[in-house]
């Protein structure tokens, strides 16, 4: 309960274009596969690299799959591919971190110290090294992101965890006779995986955008399983020709990742203070004007 | 009598956020004559600080201000001026000293920088000559070593040092008036003392006429020569400083100096505060702001608006009770 | 001041330590008997001689420690092995892909930065309007396009459709235009919001206020006050970023046909050329600890509160 309060209160009052965009990408994540006019990989050569037509509505690529279908059905890819990473890394990072964060002491200085080294390289050169060693894969490219993002999570949650371990009441609950097991998960998770959650969200993005290169790359998801990466990467050959195959995934990719930034800055608290709004300074001015009349 | 170096006539100040609109000053006269010093007392939130610093466009981002009324500096009205003129006098004809010198002196700058950059804009001096006069500024303000300080950034000194920096930025173009925020309220008290009477040469030196804005009593009877005291947005009590420190009229003022620890007080005596708190800055109300805390109160100090009368004797004082009887008949009236 | 110097100095070398161990024990940890693989490589159907022939000669059969300063040893001297796949000395390929690899993150981190300060400084001079929503929206797409769609975009607009530029290859200045802006453009959207956020979080801070009551503009106090105090965060975002255009270039050299150290290192991730990619990763890590330890001192130089500790402050 803890967790889901503390997950819809940081979800308050977001912008409206992220929520919209995020909401059609999590539904056809959902159901595209089942609203899609077309199979998404029935091949019709004869059919290959038609324009707009009202069969087609946005036309086929050089192997005459619908592309609106392929479009919709890569929703799935990339949300199961996203969640997939994001669950794996959250688990490894909240575990690490809240332990880390409850621990204290050496146990701390030394998971800390890994999480530095795993924060100080960038994350597709992580995946890439992993993917390159081990080979390419649906589960290794999974892994290989989750191994990459892993450690911005636990060190998140060591924060957190500090922070709730200084509170007074873990002091009274210990004094009272709690557990460190009932510290530890009936306190201490709870509060550790939701605010975590608002730091999943924000990262979204980048494991989305990362699966998408490594798909462009040819390292990630294999055809003939649609995503937008691939898709753009299979158009390419055909650019001077048929620039839109190229452009639609593209501008689709674009749009989810935007919505997530979007969410993420949001979320990113800005308290700088900006100018008055015009139309919040003339609603104010109005106010004033009734005083001057009131008071002279 | 010249005119009076600044002259506030019925001076409004509308304030606008994101969050609301109000008005921390209504309806606010009063003067400073060249070389003098006025003392603006009154608690946080009366409106003192937006008084002084409204009207010279000196507001944080996010706050817009409207200005009604008037208030003449030098024979210029500074409500209405465009904002490229009212720059010209800031920091050239108006100095300004903030209440927190650490965060009010720019921590990527060195001091020596930050002083020469006034006497660049205003004295059009190149940067060699604007350095010299930064020295001249750090001797000035009685600074030890001043040739080291020019150097220094402002972490490096320490608060008293930092306020003497803050100093030599306002008198850098030698202005007619020094608008000074509770320049003291954020040093220790040791260091309090010797500020006030820098703040009192450097006026001797330069004729400079000071505003101090400030809530210390003490402070007040050892620099001002007039006190005007503000209680939600509005000057109350507007005399000379020893006919509102010695014998004061309004209520609030009487409250607020009966509240001061005297010496005679025994130890453990209790403290003399006010009853009640403050109103909540909003919408300007039509009577006495003070009436819900007042001990005098009369039936219709929460209607009408008590002028600023000023006696024959003592100060002038906003209120209906203190003020004569025919005045409490014309208002009735 | 020089102790911190020495002290991020010793740091960086450390990490260095650490990171060719990490290089080591990612190949040594690699699934698969390595001496099976290239034996195959070399010949079909490897026999049990060919494959031990192939083990004593990389010296598989040793001490883990002794292969690792084998291994160390050469890498001082250049020697990063032999490509799998070629059979190639990596040494020197990587010797003559490293300046394409440069001058790629280079230029593109000149884009960055010229592009980041355009973009802050138009939304800070005037903010809430067309220009503050233009950068805003811009700064977002750039952070969100992926550097595949923003390059292939650039390819058909620029190259193909105005025959401006030429598509790939390295012919001179010109041919580096498009993948400069490919891979400035994300760092470029990064650090314009650096440069905001940190310019109105310095114009809201009392010391900006001061400012005003010098009597200096908005404009004046943005370029005096605020960007000084701005410059130490910058410098770190851009050696963060400056690492990340290394992963840029994966994409973007490929996409150009660059022939630099990403796109060798994508080679070798493609096909499992593990000593490419453990030459190439050794590489990145060294270049992400050099731009980390000139960003410190770069800090440094900018923090007056950094610059004067141990010094003759009071």
């Amino acid at each position: 309960m803890i967790m889901l309060r503390s997950f819809l209160n940081a979800l308050r009052g977001l912008p409206r274009p992220a929520v919209v965009t995020i909401g059609v990408f999590l539904a056809l994540g959902l159901f595209g596969p089942y609203v899609t006019p077309h199979d998404p990989n029935a091949q019709d050569l004869l059919m290959a690299h038609t324009g707009i037509s009202a069969e087609h509505w946005l036309g086929t690529d050089h192997l005459g799959r619908d592309t609106l279908s392929r479009l919709v059905a890569s929703a799935r890819t990339s949300l199961v591919g996203m969640s997939l990473v994001l669950v794996i890394a959250l688990s490894v990072g909240v575990t690490i971190g809240t332990i880390a964060g409850f621990k204290r002491g050496w146990v701390e200085e030394v998971l800390m110290r890994i999480v530095d080294v795993g924060l100080a390289m960038p994350s597709l050169i992580v995946a890439l090294a992993v993917i390159g060693i081990f080979g390419t894969g649906y589960w290794n490219m999974i892994l290989a992101l989750a191994l990459a993002w892993w450690p911005g999570s636990a060190r998140i949650s060591r924060a957190v965890a500090v922070g709730v371990m200084n509170r007074p009441y873990i002091e009274s609950l210990r004094v009272l006779g709690a557990s460190p097991a009932r510290i530890y998960f009936n306190h201490l998770l709870p509060t550790t995986i939701g605010a975590v959650l608002v730091y999943a969200t924000a990262e979204a993005a980048a494991v989305a955008l990362s699966i998408a290169t490594l798909s462009f790359l040819g390292l990630g998801i294999q055809p003939p399983t649609p995503e937008w990466g691939q898709m753009l990467v299979d158009a390419l050959p055909y650019l001077e020709e048929m620039p839109m195959q190229v452009v639609l995934p593209g501008l689709v990719l674009t749009a989810v990742v935007v919505g997530f930034n979007l969410l993420g800055e949001s979320i990113a608290l800005n308290r700088v203070p900006v100018p008055l709004p015009r139309r919040v300074l003339k609603q104010r001015r109005s106010i004033a004007t009734t005083w001057r009349k009131a008071t002279t | 009598m010249t005119a009076p170096l600044l002259q506030a006539r019925n001076l409004s100040v509308d304030l606008f956020t994101v969050r609301s609109a109000l008005r921390p000053v209504d309806d606010v006269s009063y003067s400073v004559g060249q070389g003098e010093t006025l003392a603006i007392v009154g608690e946080s939130g009366s409106g003192k600080t937006v008084l002084n610093f409204a009207p010279i466009g000196l507001m944080p981002t996010g706050v817009v201000t409207d200005l009604h009324g008037s208030l003449r500096f030098e024979d210029i009205e500074l409500v209405g001026l465009p904002a490229a003129r009212m720059r010209r006098i800031r920091g050239g004809r108006i100095g300004t000293i903030f209440q927190d010198p650490m965060s009010a002196l720019n921590p990527a700058l060195r001091i020596g920088r930050q002083i020469a950059e006034v006497a660049e804009l205003h004295l059009g001096m190149t940067s060699v000559q604007a350095e010299a006069r930064a020295l001249d500024l750090l001797k000035l303000v009685r600074m030890s070593d001043p040739e080291s300080r020019l150097r220094q950034y402002p972490h490096e000194l320490s608060g008293g040092l930092r306020q003497r920096a803050m100093i030599a930025i306002a008198v850098a173009a030698e202005p007619k008036l020094l608008i000074a925020d509770e320049p003291t309220t954020a040093l220790d008290v040791t260091v309090q003392a010797q500020i006030i009477a820098l703040l009192k040469d450097l006026q001797k030196r330069l004729d400079t006429a000071i505003v101090l804005i400030t809530h210390d009593m003490g402070v007040v009877a050892s620099i001002a020569s007039k006190v005007a005291v503000m209680y939600a947005g509005r000057i109350v009590e507007y005399g000379s400083v020893d006919q509102v420190l010695l014998e004061p009229r309004h209520p609030y003022s009487t409250g607020l100096i009966a509240a001061l620890p005297r010496p005679e007080d025994k130890a453990g005596t209790l403290f003399r505060g006010l009853p009640g708190a403050p109103p909540i800055m909003g919408a300007p109300q039509p009577g006495c702001p003070f009436a819900p805390r007042c001990p005098l109160v009369v039936d219709y100090c929460t209607d009408v608006r008590p002028p600023l009368a000023p006696a024959p004797t003592g100060s002038a004082a906003a209120c209906h009770v203190v003020n004569d009887v025919p005045h409490r008949e014309m208002a009735h009236a | 001041m020089g102790t911190l110097i020495a002290i991020r100095l010793r740091n960086a070398a450390a990490l260095l330590v650490l990171a060719t161990l990490l290089c080591f024990t990612l190949v040594v940890s690699a699934p698969g008997n390595v001496a099976v693989l290239i034996a195959e490589l070399r010949t079909p159907k490897a026999t049990f001689e060919q494959v031990r022939a192939v083990e004593t000669e990389l010296g598989l059969n040793d001490p883990l420690v002794v292969r690792y300063g084998n291994w160390l040893g050469g890498a001082l001297q250049g020697d990063l092995g032999v490509s799998y796949k070629t059979g190639d000395h990596i040494g020197p390929t990587l010797g003559s892909r490293l300046p394409v690899t440069f001058t790629l993150v280079a230029g593109g981190a000149c884009f960055a930065m010229l592009l980041s300060f355009a973009l802050g400084f138009v939304g800070a001079l005037w903010p809430g309007r067309f220009g503050d929503a233009f950068t805003r929206i811009t700064a977002l797409l750039g952070a969100s396009m992926p550097s595949f769609f923003v390059g292939a975009l650039l390819i058909y607009f620029f190259a193909v459709k105005l025959r401006l530029f030429p598509t790939f290859g390295s012919a001179g200045f010109s041919s580096w235009i498009l993948p400069w802006i490919t891979i400035g453009l994300l760092p470029a959207a990064v650090l314009s919001r650096v440069v905001r956020v940190g310019l109105e979080e310095a114009m809201a801070m009392p010391f900006a206020l001061t400012a005003a009551a010098k009597g200096l503009s908005r404009r004046a106090s943005l370029f005096r006050h605020a960007l000084p105090n701005i410059a130490p965060t910058y410098i770190n975002a851009l050696g963060a970023q400056s690492g990340l255009m290394v992963v840029g270039a994966v994409v973007v050299e490929p996409l150009f046909a660059l022939k630099g150290v990403s796109d060798f290192f994508l080679q070798g991730v493609l096909f499992r050329d593990f000593m490419v990619v453990q030459a190439c990763l050794l590489i990145f890590l060294t270049f992400f600890i050099i731009v980390n330890l000139i960003a410190d001192i770069g800090i440094m130089f900018t923090d007056p509160k950094l610059r004067r500790q141990g010094g003759a402050g009071t």
